[in-house]
Parts: structure tokens; sequence; C-alpha cells
């Protein structure tokens, strides 16, 4: 016990020298808290709040208002399909598809709220289809979309197969199951998104005011699905379908949306999206992640991300084909813009999120 | 710590009142009790325990498994159990032995949901397993009335005083560094983030916030032991201890920990203020009919003050295993747990690994959260160790299995692990920790240093 008593002999000592340790500390801290303070270093101003309301009332709201009303218009031309089943009709309905289908791109970051409670996201983008179930849905009838089984036969997906088959327009006009099933895709999407957007207006002000630092906090969730859609985008959009998922062996069944062709245009929108997000707004007014890093002296990073989604946007851009298409002659582009998406995900989610200083784990955590 | 002034020796020996030992075990039973039922309530069980497909156990601890299933819930219905019988103070040794064999079980299945202060409940239950808690205001003392006492050996009280001493000094040893005292940081990162809490908000964000907590948290750590141990100075350090782990507590997630010491720390209160307590809450019975005092063989005091000898060097040592090890201790982690460095730094990573068929050379990019909770990925991307378990779970799936890509059929045997891994520690820009020309599975799990991590550029 000779170390207890060495203990006891200090805590002796201590108390002759405390009065001095004191005022050495404080001195101490006095001299600091002077010296690393620059005068003339001025922040620019910076709220959490001020971000979550702006993110909430410029992009949130008027996109789930955007994309109620896509779904209201392909459910009309839809309407219209099924009354007169003409080609004109069937590429209005496929128009009003891609429109809703592009707006999605930014909608489904939003994975937290309604949108999550409503489990909205997997009813509405998950992919690929399983082309098996809905045609057997449409044969025997007496679905029901909402269960397990048929998370693969729903959404924008599954309506991407029906409207783009050779032979979808003589279906429509002769087999009602069919055009019964695709109108009850629509229906089911444009009934539970306005359930969801209807709730998102309560959910708002909670929205806002959460802006502290738990995980359950506004601006965490923001933060995470963020990350957590920039990945989802960079394998299942790009990764999965070109092999890097599968020892180099390309996956062409796991193309998004592959009867349309238009995956590399979901590609580029979603990374558009992200990027409205990471800014703050369209017009890179609001305040977003951006002006976070710049108001806590990461300029270099802001910019970096920014450019780099810039790069990988105007690279999509270069590619001509479809995905199909392209990875059948352009393996090298596609494999260099997967790259190129990867390259930003440490930038977003490693040093963006450390720099924010928001946790990612659920459970307590003493910080090692 | 009045007994010292009247002898000269400390005597781990000497009698004094067992009532500081008693309100401990109170405490102790139940914080545990409540820290129990939140987690079960937090659904942590299941999110921790039952829901990964892989564990990443300690080194030479590799074969402690899960229960089955929902059976996992066993161990912490056992600690409910066991925590409820140390507070009454009923069939005391076997409860402390079966929370201190559950709590240490659980905590050895995951390294990922390893924290300080899980460290120091294992610690604690083992030290309480020892101490004749029970021996006063406990249904034990109601059944076996021989072994009621109104006094205790010193010791069982002293190494109470001491473990806490290790948490503190330790802590504070910890952030002497220069990231800690002269960057402010990870404090700077975390105390901005709250720049919207009322009031103080604005205060969050400035440089001369973090710089006073950072160095006022340090000396607080070193030091307050020492001012708690003081009769004079107890009430003020008090007062100190409340106020640091309540401000912890309002500002960081790190659970029940504040309460535990805030709780814990009134061990260091004189016996009169324990004996006054007592007296309080049994109208004075506690004193009544106590046995004399057993003396101890010298061979028990022998056994004894060597075991308390080598419990107390362990202690003092393992924080400085660090020292053994060349390179920087935070990006390296190597000496890093079970030494009280808490809430020490900021590390976030992001890990892509790779199976590489050895055959074909073809190699496909691992989707990570097929094979681990969004936890677990979260600490493996940061800490070398769970990298080469995670590495070693990848091979043991891959090997020897038959892949169907399209038409192609590959069979993969004996697969190299490698990963490309960007670490930021706190708030420098991510740079390379693991390079991709590794393969993960030929470099072994073990204490010696680690040559495979890319060198830590300031």
């Amino acid at each position: 016990m000779q170390l207890n008593q060495r203990l006891l002999q200090n805590i002796k000592t201590m108390n002759f020298k405390r009065t001095n340790a004191i005022y050495l500390s404080l001195a101490l801290l006095l001299l600091l808290s002077f010296s690393c303070k620059d005068p003339d270093e001025i922040k620019p101003a910076f709220n959490k709040g001020t971000l979550l309301t702006n993110v909430a009332n410029t992009i949130i709201a008027p996109a789930f208002n955007d994309f109620e009303s896509d779904l209201s218009s392909l459910e009309a031309s839809f309407i219209a399909l099924k009354t007169s089943p003409n080609q004109a009709n069937l590429d209005a309905v496929k128009a009003d598809w891609k429109a809703a289908y592009i707006q999605w791109q930014l909608v489904k970051i939003f994975d937290f709220g309604p949108l999550r409670d409503n489990g909205f996201k997997g009813a509405t983008g998950t992919y690929p289809t399983d082309s098996n179930q809905v045609n057997s849905n449409i044969l025997n009838g007496g679905y029901n979309l909402g269960s397990i089984d048929n998370t693969d036969a729903i959404g924008f997906s599954a309506l991407d197969f029906l409207l783009y088959r050779t032979n979808a327009l003589a279906d429509f006009s002769s087999n009602p199951n069919y055009t019964q099933y695709a109108s009850d895709l629509i229906q089911k999407m444009k009934t539970e998104f306005a359930l969801v957007n209807g709730q998102w207006i309560n959910y708002k002000p909670t929205f806002i005011a959460a802006t502290g630092t738990e995980t359950t906090s506004a601006f965490s969730l923001l933060v995470n699905e963020f990350n957590r859609d920039y990945e989802l985008t960079k394998n299942a959009k790009l990764g999965i379908p070109i092999g890097v998922q599968s020892l180099g062996i390309q996956l062409p069944e796991y193309i998004e949306a592959r009867n349309s062709g238009i995956s590399l245009e979901l590609l580029q929108e979603s990374m558009r999206a992200l990027r409205i997000v990471y800014l703050g707004n369209n017009p890179n007014s609001g305040q977003g992640f951006y002006d976070y890093l710049v108001h806590l002296e990461r300029s270099t990073l802001a910019v970096e991300i920014d450019t780099k989604f810039s790069q990988i946007i105007n690279n999509i851009e270069a590619f001509n084909g479809t995905l199909e298409e392209e990875m059948g002659s352009n393996v090298n582009g596609l494999e260099e813009l997967y790259y190129l998406i990867q390259e930003q995900v440490v930038n977003i989610k490693t040093d963006m999120t450390s720099a924010f200083g928001v946790l990612i784990t659920y459970q307590d955590n003493d910080g090692d | 710590m009045t007994e010292i002034k009247t002898n000269k020796l400390f005597s781990p020996f000497k009698e004094i009142s067992i009532a500081p030992l008693i309100i401990f075990r109170i405490i102790f039973g139940v914080l545990m009790f409540l820290g129990t039922v939140r987690f079960i309530s937090k659904g942590w069980v299941q999110q921790l325990y039952i829901d990964p497909s892989y564990y990443f156990g300690y080194l030479g601890f590799e074969w402690v498994k899960p229960l089955e299933g929902q059976l996992m819930y066993i161990p912490f219905i056992l600690l409910l159990i066991s925590a409820l019988c140390i507070i009454v103070g009923l069939f005391y040794r076997a409860s402390a032995l079966t929370f201190s064999l559950c709590f240490t079980y659980i905590e050895l299945l995951d390294k990922s949901n390893y924290l300080n202060h899980y460290y120091f409940v294992s610690l604690m239950a083992l030290i309480m397993l020892f101490l004749p808690a029970n021996r006063n205001f406990s249904f034990d003392a109601k059944i076996w009335p021989k072994i009621k006492s109104i006094t205790t050996k010193q010791w069982t009280v002293s190494l109470i005083k001491f473990q806490l001493a290790m948490v503190y000094i330790f802590a504070g040893i910890a952030k002497v560094n220069s990231d800690w005292l002269i960057q402010a940081n990870p404090l700077k990162i975390w105390l901005q983030a709250h720049h919207n809490i009322p009031l103080v908000g604005s205060l969050m964000q400035e440089d001369w916030l973090a710089y006073t907590f950072s160095w006022a948290g340090c000396i607080y750590d070193l030091f307050i032991v020492f001012f708690l141990l003081s009769n004079r100075c107890r009430p003020i350090a008090y007062l100190f201890v409340v106020f640091f782990h309540l401000a912890t507590w309002y500002l960081f997630p790190i659970g029940v920990f504040p309460w535990v010491m805030i709780f814990s720390t009134l061990i260091f209160f004189s016996a009169q203020f324990h004996e006054r307590v007592l007296d309080f809450f049994s109208r004075k019975t506690w004193r009544e009919n106590p046995v004399k005092p057993k003396r101890l063989s010298s061979l028990r005091k022998k056994q004894t003050r060597y075991l308390l000898t080598l419990y107390i060097i362990i202690q003092l040592l393992l924080p400085f295993r660090y020292v053994l090890y060349p390179g920087d201790l935070f990006w390296n982690e190597e000496g890093f747990r079970f030494s009280w460095r808490v809430m020490l730094m900021h590390k976030e990573g992001h890990a892509t690994f790779y199976m590489v068929d050895p055959k074909t050379g073809r190699e496909s990019e691992i989707n990570n959260s097929k094979f681990l909770t969004r936890t677990q990925e979260d600490q493996m991307a940061t800490q070398p160790d769970m990298i080469l378990q995670y590495a070693q779970i990848l091979k043991n799936y891959h090997h020897g299995k038959t892949f169907h890509y399209g038409d192609q059929k590959i069979t993969v045997e004996n697969p190299e692990i490698r990963a490309k891994i960007y670490v930021s520690l706190n708030g420098r820009p991510a740079q390379l920790f693991v390079d991709k020309k590794h393969d993960l599975t030929k470099l072994n799990y073990n204490l010696y240093h680690r040559t495979w991590l890319e060198p830590f550029k300031k």
C-alpha cells in the first residue's frame, strides 16, 4: 500500500500549494483565451436553424409539392390512356412518368420523418423489378401491393417495365388486368405521397427546431441521409450494374429503368439533387452544408466538394448512349466515372461529417 | 481520511466505519439497475447483440460468443436481478459474482461497443465481489446476524477511491497532448455543433470557450481527486464534480456515465457523512448488535496485500503500455483501450474493402452493410485490429463460394482481402489510413506494432 501513502502525502502537499495552483491555472487560461483569439477574424454568420429552415422551405417543400403534382399529372395522363389507348397517349404517360421519376431523385434524399415513417422510399424507388412477380400479379389478380412479396413489383421501376415493353400499347388496349395493374401502381404512389406531403406540413416545425447533435436531430438526419443517398446512388445506379461488386462481371439486369434507358439521366439528376442540398438551394443562395463548411473555415473542402459535383455532372453529360449501351462500348469511361463518384465519398462522409461534429452512432459514445 | 492522522502509516487492515461501503453498494446497485433498464428499453440488446451477423471479439477472447437469438436477454435479466439483490444486500456474494460475470461477458462480446465506462463498471463489479459490502443494512445481515458489522478494513474503501482516482488522473494525463491543449480539438468541433442551444449557443462557436473547456477539463481530471481527498476542499470540489459531469451529460451523448461519477465520488466524503445517511434511513438500527471485528491471520493479510499490490500495479501500468509502441497513439490505436482515454478524439473513417480472386485477378468491392451493422462499420473503419478481424470475416465468407453472375460462374478459393481506408482525426482532412497494397488476410492479429498502417501526417 505504499502507493496510497504517496498519494496521501501528495494530498497534504496539495493543501499548501492549492492556492498557487489555482492562480497559476487561472493565469494560464486567461493568457490562452487572449492569445488565441484573433480580433480581426470575422466568421461569416451561421446557424443550423437557418440552414434547416432554408432546406425545409426552399428545397423540401417545393420538391414535395412538385412531386405530388407530377404524380397527379401521371394519374391524369394514364386515365386518358385508359380511355383511348393510342401511341400519343402512351407517350404522354411516359413523359409524365419520366418527369415524376426525375423529381423523385430530389425527394428520395429526405428519407426521414413522414417519408421514412410511411416506408415510401422502398415502395417507390426499389429496382430492379421482378418481372415474374409483376406478370404473375397481372395474371392472377388479387394482389396486395403493400406486401413484402411485392416490394420488387411496384414503384417507378415496375412502371418502367410496363410502359416500355414493345407490346405495351397492345396490352393497354386489350388486357384490362395489365392496365389495372399499372393504374394501381400509380394510384398507390399518388395516395401514399399525398399522405406523406400532408404529414410533412406538421413535421416541418419539428424538423426546423431540431438543431441538436443527437442522432435523432433533424440536422444529423439530414447529414446522414445525404450521405446514405450518395452512397446508394453510387452503388445501385452505377457500381452494381457495371460489375464493381461482382468480380468485374457486368450485371445489366440490375440497371435502373433498363427498358426506358434513362438510367444515366437519373444518375445525373440524382447528383444534381445532392448538389442542390449541399449548396442549400438551386441558385446557390440559401444556407447549405457548403456555407456551414465555409463558416468552419474549411473553404478548401467546401469548394472541392462543389467542384467534384460539377465534374461528375459534366462527366455524365459526355455519355451519348444509355447505360446499357455504354456498358458494351465504353467500359473504361464508366469505370472512370465510378471512381470520380467514389472520390467524393471521403469528402462528404469523412471530412464534412467530422467537421460538423455529427455523430453517426446511435449508442452512447465516449469519443473513442 | 481523518483516520490517517492518528496513524502514521496507512494500514490496510485498520478497522474503519463500514458506512461508506454500504452506501456505495446501494448506489452501485441502483445505478447498474437503472443503466440496464435503460439499455434494454432502448432496444440495444436486439440492436447490438442479436441483430449483428458477426462480432468483434477481443484478442484471446474470441471464443466468447453471444447466446442464440432472444436468449441473449437472459444475461441482461440476470443483471437486473443481481443488481436488485446488490441494492438490498441479499445473497450478496452470489449476486455480485453473477453481476460481474454477466456484465463482463456482455462487454467481451463485441469491441465495437467498447466504452471506458463499461470497462470501469466491469472493474468495479470485480472489486465489489471481494468487498464485505453486505455486512450491514442488508438482508444478509438480517438472515445471518453473525456477519453484521459496523466496521470494515480500511483497504475496502480505499480500493474504491483508488479506482476512481485512476479514472480521473489517467483521463487527465491523456488530455496532455497537443491536439487537446494547443488546438482545443476535438472540443472545438464538438462545442460548435451546439451553437443552437438557448442563451449560451453563440458562445459555443467561440474558440476561447473550446480552449477554456479543454484546459479546465484537463486540470479538473488531473487534480479533482486530490481536492476530494482533502477535508477542507471536499465540499467545493464536489460541486465541481457535479457541475462538470452535468455539463458533459448535457453536451455529449455519454449516457449514464456522468451519473455514475457524480454518485460514486460520494465515497470520498467522510465516514460521519455516510453514517448520518444510514442513521436517517435505518433510524440508527444499523448500529445495533454488531459482531466484533475478526482479526485476520497473518497469512490472510499477506494474501490480501499481494493481491491488492498486484491489482494496483496492473492498473497503474496498463494505461502506459502505449509507450511500447512507436508512432502516433491516436492514429495507430496501439494501447488505446483500457486506459481511461475518455472523450479524447474525434475519428471518422471511410473504408472500402475489396475481395480479390487470386486465380483470375478479378476483384469485387464489398458492400459493408451486408456484413456489419452501422455502428460496427463505423468503429471498424478507424480501428486497425477490427480492420484485420473484418478481413478474416470477409475471407471466410468468400472462401470456397461459387458466384453466379449472368452466365458466368466463378469459384473463389483463398481470396485476398484488400482495403482502401481514409481517416480524419480531430477535424483534419482525411488521410490514407490503409493502402490497398496489403493483403489483409496475410497479416496477423497480435499485439506487435502494426507496420502496415500509413504514417500519420500532423
